[in-house]
C-alpha cells in the first residue's frame, strides 16, 4: 500500500491544482511542494527503517519458493482473468526500492525552485509511485501497467520543463519505449496463454498473470522455438529501457532535454527498470533461453560498453556525455549477467545500484552547471574550481566514481563483473577492461580542462553565455542534494557490504536454484 | 402478434418497463411542445373551450431545451429500469423473450442514447445555420441567437427519432422470431438514417444520410429476401424452430444456406464488416458526432445481437465446424486489415474513428469465428461471447467518449481535420487527457477496458486453437506449422492492434505536441463535460479492479442465460 500512497497523493494534488483557478494554483506551489517533499521523505524513512530492521535477519536466498519479504496477501483485482494485486520484495528489488525512495526527495530538493512547482513536485511523486510499483508487484499485468505508467510523468517532465528541443526528445522517448514495451506485452501475453490454472484465479480464461506461479511452473512454454521468441520479445522491451545499443538513441536526446530532476530519475532508476525486469522475468522464467542467447548478450553488452565509451569521448555536451557513459555502464550489466556466475550477477546488481547513485550526482552537477553557467559545453569554460568550489568538488567526485576509482561505489561493481567475466570467458576480459581505462583517460582530461586549467588563475575562462554575469556557486538546496549523493557514493564505496551481502546471497541462490539446472540441460559450462 | 396485446398485465408491463418508458417518452414529446392556448367552439353554441393542442405555445413548452430534457429524463429512467430489472426473465407473447442478455443490451442502447442526448443538449439549432450562444457573446447577440433557436420543433423531431431508435434496438434484442427481429431492426435503422441526415449544418450531412439510406435499404432488401428463403425452407421464422430444423438438416440444403448467407450480408452491414462497410466512413463523418457515436456503438451492438442470434442460436451445428466459419473468419481478417489501413491514411478524425470502428468489428468477428470452428467446448464458447459482449459494452464508453470530444470541437465548427485536435491538452487539459485515455483504450493498452476485452477475445481464439500446436517442436516455424489455422486469427488481431497504435497515438500525440490553432477554451457545455469525464473514468474502472470483475460477472451470467448453459 506504501506504493500507492505517493501515486495517489501526487495525482490528487495534480487534479486539485488543475481544478483550482490559475491564481490560486500558483499559490498552491509552496504548499504542494512541501506536502510532496513530506510524503517522499516519509516513504524514504519507512523503507530505510524496513531495511535496517530486516537485513541480516532474513534469508535472501530463496526466490523460486516465493521467498519475498514484505509480502501482503494478494488482493483480487480481476480474478476471472487472473489479475491480482500481489507485492513483495527480495534482494533483487529491495535495493532498487530503497534507491527510488531516496532519490525522489533528493531530486525534489535539487529542483526545489522549479517553475510551475504546483505541478512539478506532485508529478515527481506520481513518478515515485509508478517506479515503486514496477519494483514491488509480482503480477505481470500490474507490472506492465506500472511499467507504462512510469512513461507518463517522465514524458510530461520532458515536455513541460525541458530544453529547446523538448518536443522532439519527448516524442522520441515516448515512441521508442512505448513501441518496445508493446512488443514486450505480446511476449507477456504468450506467457499468459501458457500458464496452468491455479485455484481461484482465471475462472473465465483459465490463465493467470501471477509471476511467482509462472516461475514455479515447470517448463512454462514447452516449445523451444516459441520460448526463444518470447525471450527475444522480452529482451527488446527491457533492452530498450536499459538502454542497450542499438536501441539506445532515445537516451541522449531525452537526457539533454529533460530537466535536472527528470534526468536524475531517468538515469538513476528508470534505466534500472530494464535490467530489473530482464532479471526478474526473462532470466528467471526462461534460464535455458538466456543461456542459449549468451553470445547475443555478450555482443549487446560489449557493443554498449565500447560504443558508449567511445561516443562519450566525442561529446562536448556535458549531459550527452553522461548519457553515453550510462549506456556504457548498462552494457556492463549485460556482461555481468552473461557470465552466469553468482559474482557476475551480484556485480550487475551492484552496478545497478551504484550507477543509480553516481549518475544522478552527475546529472545534478550538469543541471547546476547549466543553471549557473547557462551552457553545457565542456570546452567553453575553465577553472570552475575557482568560481564554484562546491560544484567543482561534486563534479570531480562524480566523475571519479563513474570511472571506477577504488573506495567509491562504482569500483566494487566493475571489479566484481570483471573478475566474473574473466572466470567465464578468460582473456576476452581485456576488451571491457581496456575500454574502462580509455574512458578514464578522457574523463580525466576533460576534468582537468573544465575544473582546473586556466590561463588566469584568478578568473579562469567564463563561457560566452554568461555575458557579464558574476559566476556563483550552487545554491544550498542543490548542494544539499548533491552532498547526500556524494556521501552515499563514498559510503557504498567503503562499505559495499551493506547491500553487497544480500545481493551476492541472492545471486548464489538464484544461480543454484535456477541457472544450474538450465546449464545442465543446455550443456553449457562456464 | 395479437397475443402481445392480450397478454398485457402488470408483470408484462414490468418486464417491458424500459420500452414502455421510451414509448411514453415519445408520446410526451409529441404532446408537450404542441400544447397551446387554442380553443374550440362547441357546435351550436357560443361557448369556446380550450383544447390544449395547437395555437400559441407558452414560453415553457416552446423552450428549445425542453425536448432534450425529456429525452434525457426518459433515457435515464429507462437505463435505471434496465439496471434494476436486469435479472427479470419472461416471455411476452411468442415473439419476445426478456432475459438478462436482452436487458444487458437495453442497458447498452439506453446508455449510448443517453450520451447522445446529453451531447446534443446545447447544440441543436432550430434552423440549420443558427449557432448556439457563446459565453463570450454580448447580450444582443445572445438574444438574436436565442431567437433563432427558439422554435423547438426541430429538437422535437430529433429526440423523437432518438427514442424510436432506442425502442427499436431494445425490442430487437429480445426478439425470438427472425421476422420480429427484422422489423425492430428496421425501426431502429430507419430512424438512424434520418438522424444521420439531420446534421444539415454540415455540407456533407445530407449526402451522408442519403448514402447511408440507399445502401442500408438495399442491404435490408437483401436480408429480407434471405429471410423469405428461410421461411420457404422451414415454414416458420421462430428461432427455436429454425435451430432444430437446421440441426436436423440432412446435408446442405441450398435454400437454407443461401438464406442465411443473405441475412449475414444484412447484419454484416450493420456491424460495419468489410466489404459491406463502404457507406460507414461517409455516414460517420457526415453525421453529427453524437449520432456517429451512436452508429459506432449502439447500432453496431444491434448488428452483433442479430449476428449472435443468427450464427450461434440458429445455425450452430451440435458438433463440428459451422458452415459460416470460414467466411466469417475471412471477413474478419479483411475487415480489421482494411479498417486499420484506411484509418492510417485518413486525416479526418471522424473518419479515423469510423475506420477504427470497422477494425473493431473485425476483431469481434474473428472471435465469433473461433466459436464456429467446432473446436470450442460450451464454456469456451460462452467465454468468447462474453468477450464480444463485454467489448460492445465498454466500446460505448471509449468510442462514444471520443466522439463526444469531437462533438465539443464540432460546436465551434471544427473537428473534421486532425489539425483541429492540435494542442488540445494545452487548451483543455481535462478533455485532452480524456481523449488520450480513449485513444489508448481503443488501441488496447492495459489497464484500460479496451485491453481487457481484447485480451478475452484473443484468449478465446488461442484457447480454442493453440492446444493443437506441436508442443515439442524446436523452432518457431515448426511450431507454427502445427497449430490450427484458427490461431492465425489471434495473430491477425495482434498485428492489427500494433498497426492501429500508429493512428491512435497520432491523435494522442498531436494533442500534446502541436501548437493549437487558437488558445481559447472550448464551450462550457457542462453536461457534455460531465459525460466525457464519466466515460474516461469508467473506461479505467471497467479495465481493472472490482468494477470490471462485476461487469464480467454480469456479462458472463447473461451470456450463459442466452446460450442456455
Amino acid at each position: 500500500m506504501i506504493t500507492l500512497l505517493p501515486l495517489f497523493a501526487g495525482l490528487l494534488m495534480l487534479i486539485l491544482t488543475q481544478v483550482l483557478p490559475n491564481t490560486q494554483a500558483e499559490g498552491m506551489a509552496r504548499i504542494s511542494r512541501n506536502i510532496s517533499m513530506g510524503i517522499a521523505l516519509a516513504v524514504a524513512v519507512i523503507t530505510t527503517l524496513l531495511f535496517i530492521g530486516h537485513w541480516g535477519s532474513i534469508d535472501w536466498t530463496n526466490i523460486t519458493q516465493g521467498g519475498y519479504v514484505l509480502q501482503n496477501d494478494a488482493i483480487d483485482l480481476i480474478p476471472s482473468i487472473g489479475v491480482t494485486w500481489k507485492v513483495g520484495a527480495d534482494a533483487l528489488s529491495f535495493p532498487m526500492i530503497w534507491l527510488t525512495t531516496v532519490l525522489i526527495p533528493i531530486s525534489m530538493l535539487v529542483e526545489w525552485n522549479a517553475k510551475r512547482g504546483h505541478l512539478f513536485h506532485p508529478l515527481l511523486l506520481v513518478m515515485e509511485g509508478a517506479l515503486l510499483g514496477v519494483f514491488v508487484v509480482l503480477d505481470l499485468f500490474v507490472f506492465y501497467v506500472f511499467w507504462e505508467l512510469t512513461l507518463i510523468p517522465m514524458f510530461l517532465l520532458i515536455l513541460m520543463w525541458g530544453g529547446e528541443d523538448r518536443r522532439y526528445a519527448a516524442m522520441k522517448f515516448f515512441i521508442y519505449t512505448f513501441a518496445a514495451s508493446v512488443i514486450m506485452l505480446v511476449g507477456i501475453l504468450v506467457m499468459y496463454f501458457h500458464t496452468d490454472p491455479i485455484a481461484g484465479l482465471g475462472s473465465l480464461t483459465g490463465h493467470h498473470f501471477d509471476l511467482v506461479a509462472m516461475t514455479a511452473q515447470n517448463n512454462l512454454i514447452p516449445s523451444e522455438g516459441l520460448r526463444h521468441l518470447v525471450w527475444l520479445m522480452l529482451l527488446i522491451g527491457f533492452a530498450t529501457k536499459m538502454p542497450s545499443v542499438p536501441v539506445h538513441t532515445w537516451l541522449p536526446d531525452a537526457h539533454v532535454q529533460a530537466p535536472t530532476a527528470g534526468s536524475m530519475l531517468l538515469a538513476g532508476v528508470m534505466l534500472k527498470m530494464g535490467a530489473y525486469g530482464f532479471l526478474r522475468v526473462a532470466v528467471t522464467i526462461f534460464p535455458e533461453s538466456t543461456i542459449e542467447f549468451i553470445p547475443l548478450l555478450l555482443v549487446l553488452g560489449m557493443a554498449s560498453l565500447v560504443y558508449g565509451a567511445w561516443v562519450c569521448m566525442g561529446q562536448t555536451n556535458l549531459k550527452r556525455m553522461v548519457a553515453y557513459s550510462s549506456v556504457s555502464h548498462m552494457g556492463l550489466i549485460f556482461l555481468g549477467i552473461a557470465t552466469m556466475q553468482p559474482l557476475g550477477i551480484a556485480g550487475a546488481l551492484f552496478m545497478m545500484f551504484a550507477h543509480g547513485i553516481i549518475s544522478p550526482l552527475l546529472f545534478a552537477v550538469a543541471g547546476a552547471f547549466k543553471h549557473h553557467y547557462h551552457t553545457l559545453e565542456i570546452g567553453s569554460m575553465r577553472g570552475i574550481a575557482h568560481h564554484s568550489p562546491w560544484l567543482a568538488a561534486h563534479m570531480m567526485l562524480g566523475w571519479m566514481a563513474s570511472l571506477g576509482l577504488p573506495l567509491l561505489a562504482g569500483f566494487v561493481a566493475e571489479v566484481a563483473i570483471m573478475i566474473a567475466f574473466w572466470m567465464t570467458f578468460g582473456w576476452l576480459v581485456l576488451l571491457p577492461a581496456l575500454t574502462l581505462i580509455i574512458t578514464a583517460v578522457y574523463y580525466l582530461s576533460s576534468m582537468q580542462r573544465t575544473i582546473f586549467e586556466s590561463n588566469d588563475p584568478e578568473k579562469g575562462i567564463l563561457p560566452d553565455t554568461m555575458h557579464d554575469e558574476e559566476p556563483r556557486d550552487i545554491t544550498w538546496h542543490e548542494n544539499a542534494g548533491m552532498l547526500v549523493l556524494a556521501a552515499m557514493t563514498v559510503l557504498f564505496g567503503i562499505m559495499p557490504f551493506i547491500f553487497w551481502d544480500m545481493m551476492s546471497d541472492w545471486s548464489s541462490g538464484f544461480t543454484v536454484e535456477t541457472l544450474i539446472d538450465a546449464m545442465h540441460s543446455q550443456e553449457w559450462m562456464p | 402478434m395479437s397475443s402481445i396485446l392480450t397478454d398485457i398485465d402488470l408483470d408484462t408491463m414490468l418486464l417491458l418497463l424500459p420500452e414502455i418508458l421510451m414509448l411514453l417518452g415519445i408520446v410526451t414529446m409529441i404532446l408537450i411542445p404542441n400544447l397551446g392556448d387554442a380553443t374550440m367552439r362547441i357546435p351550436l353554441t357560443r361557448t369556446r373551450v380550450p383544447i390544449l393542442i395547437g395555437g400559441t405555445r407558452s414560453e415553457y413548452n416552446n423552450d428549445p431545451r425542453l425536448p432534450n430534457l425529456i429525452a434525457c429524463g426518459v433515457l435515464g429512467l429507462a437505463l435505471l429500469a434496465s439496471i434494476v430489472f436486469l435479472g427479470e426473465e419472461g416471455d411476452v407473447g411468442n415473439a419476445l423473450h426478456v432475459n438478462e442478455f436482452s436487458r444487458l443490451f437495453t442497458l447498452l442502447f439506453t446508455s449510448a442514447l443517453l450520451l447522445a442526448a446529453l451531447a446534443t443538449s446545447t447544440r441543436m439549432p432550430a434552423r440549420p445555420k443558427a449557432t448556439p450562444p457563446l459565453d463570450s457573446d454580448s447580450d444582443e447577440i445572445v438574444d438574436s441567437k436565442v431567437a433563432a433557436l427558439i422554435d423547438n420543433r426541430r429538437q422535437v423531431d430529433f429526440h423523437i427519432l432518438l427514442l424510436t431508435t432506442g425502442l427499436g434496438m431494445s425490442l430487437m434484442a429480445m426478439a425470438t422470431n427472425l421476422f420480429m427481429l427484422f422489423v425492430c431492426l428496421e425501426l431502429a435503422s430507419l430512424s438512424s438514417y434520418v438522424l444521420v441526415a439531420f446534421h444539415k449544418e454540415s455540407d456533407v450531412g445530407g449526402e451522408a444520410g442519403m448514402k447511408y439510406f440507399m445502401v442500408g435499404s438495399v442491404v435490408s432488401a437483401i436480408g429480407i429476401y434471405g429471410m423469405s428463403l428461410l421461411y420457404l425452407w422451414n415454414g416458420s421464422l421462430d428461432m427455436a424452430d429454425l435451430a432444430s430444423a437446421w440441426s436436423a438438416m440432412e446435408g446442405n440444403d441450398s435454400l437454407a444456406i443461401v438464406g442465411v448467407g443473405l441475412m449475414m450480408v444484412a447484419f454484416g452491414f450493420k456491424v460495419g464488416a468489410a466489404p459491406f462497410h463502404l457507406a460507414v466512413p461517409d455516414a460517420y463523418s457526415g453525421a453529427s458526432s453524437p449520432i456517429a457515436g451512436l452508429l459506432a456503438t449502439a447500432s453496431k451492438a444491434m448488428g452483433f445481437v442479430a449476428l449472435i442470434r443468427l450464427l450461434l442460436i440458429v445455425t450452430m451445428p451440435p458438433s463440428g465446424q459451422a458452415i459460416w466459419m470460414l467466411s466469417i473468419a475471412l471477413i474478419a481478417v479483411l475487415t480489421m486489415t482494411w479498417g486499420n489501413l484506411a484509418a492510417l491514411t485518413s486525416d479526418n478524425p471522424k473518419r479515423i474513428l469510423a475506420y477504427s470502428s470497422v477494425a473493431h468489428a473485425g476483431y469481434m468477428l474473428a472471435a465469433m469465428a473461433a466459436i464456429g470452428s467446432g473446436l470450442a467446448d460450451p464454456s469456451t464458447s460462452s467465454m468468447i461471447v462474453t468477450a464480444v459482449v463485454f467489448h460492445l459494452l465498454v466500446l460505448v464508453l471509449f468510442k462514444f467518449g471520443a466522439f463526444l470530444v469531437l462533438s465539443m470541437l464540432e460546436a465551434e465548427g471544427k473537428g473534421h481535420r486532425i489539425e483541429d485536435l492540435h494542442g488540445l491538452v494545452r487548451r483543455e487539459p481535462v478533455i485532452g487527457v480524456a481523449m488520450f485515455v480513449f485513444m489508448l483504450s481503443l488501441a488496447g493498452v492495459p489497464p484500460l477496458s479496451g485491453f481487457l476485452s481484447k485480451l478475452l477475445m484473443i484468449n478465446g481464439i488461442v484457447s480454442v486453437s493453440a492446444g493443437t500446436g506441436a508442443v515439442t517442436s524446436t523452432t518457431v516455424v515448426d511450431w507454427a506449422g502445427g497449430v490450427d489455422p484458427l490461431f492465425w486469427l489471434a495473430v491477425a488481431i495482434v498485428v492489427n492492434s500494433a498497426l492501429s497504435l500508429f493512428y491512435y497515438l497520432r491523435i494522442g500525440l498531436v494533442m500534446f505536441f502541436e501548437s493549437p490553432e487558437s488558445d481559447s477554451g472550448l464551450s462550457k457545455a457542462p453536461s457534455l463535460r460531465l459525460a466525457i469525464f464519466a466515460c474516461a473514468f469508467l473506461t479505467l474502472l471497467f479495465g481493472i479492479g472490482p468494477m470490471s470483475e462485476w461487469l464480467l460477472d454480469v456479462v458472463t451470467s447473461a451470456v450463459d442465460t442466452m446460450m442456455g448453459l
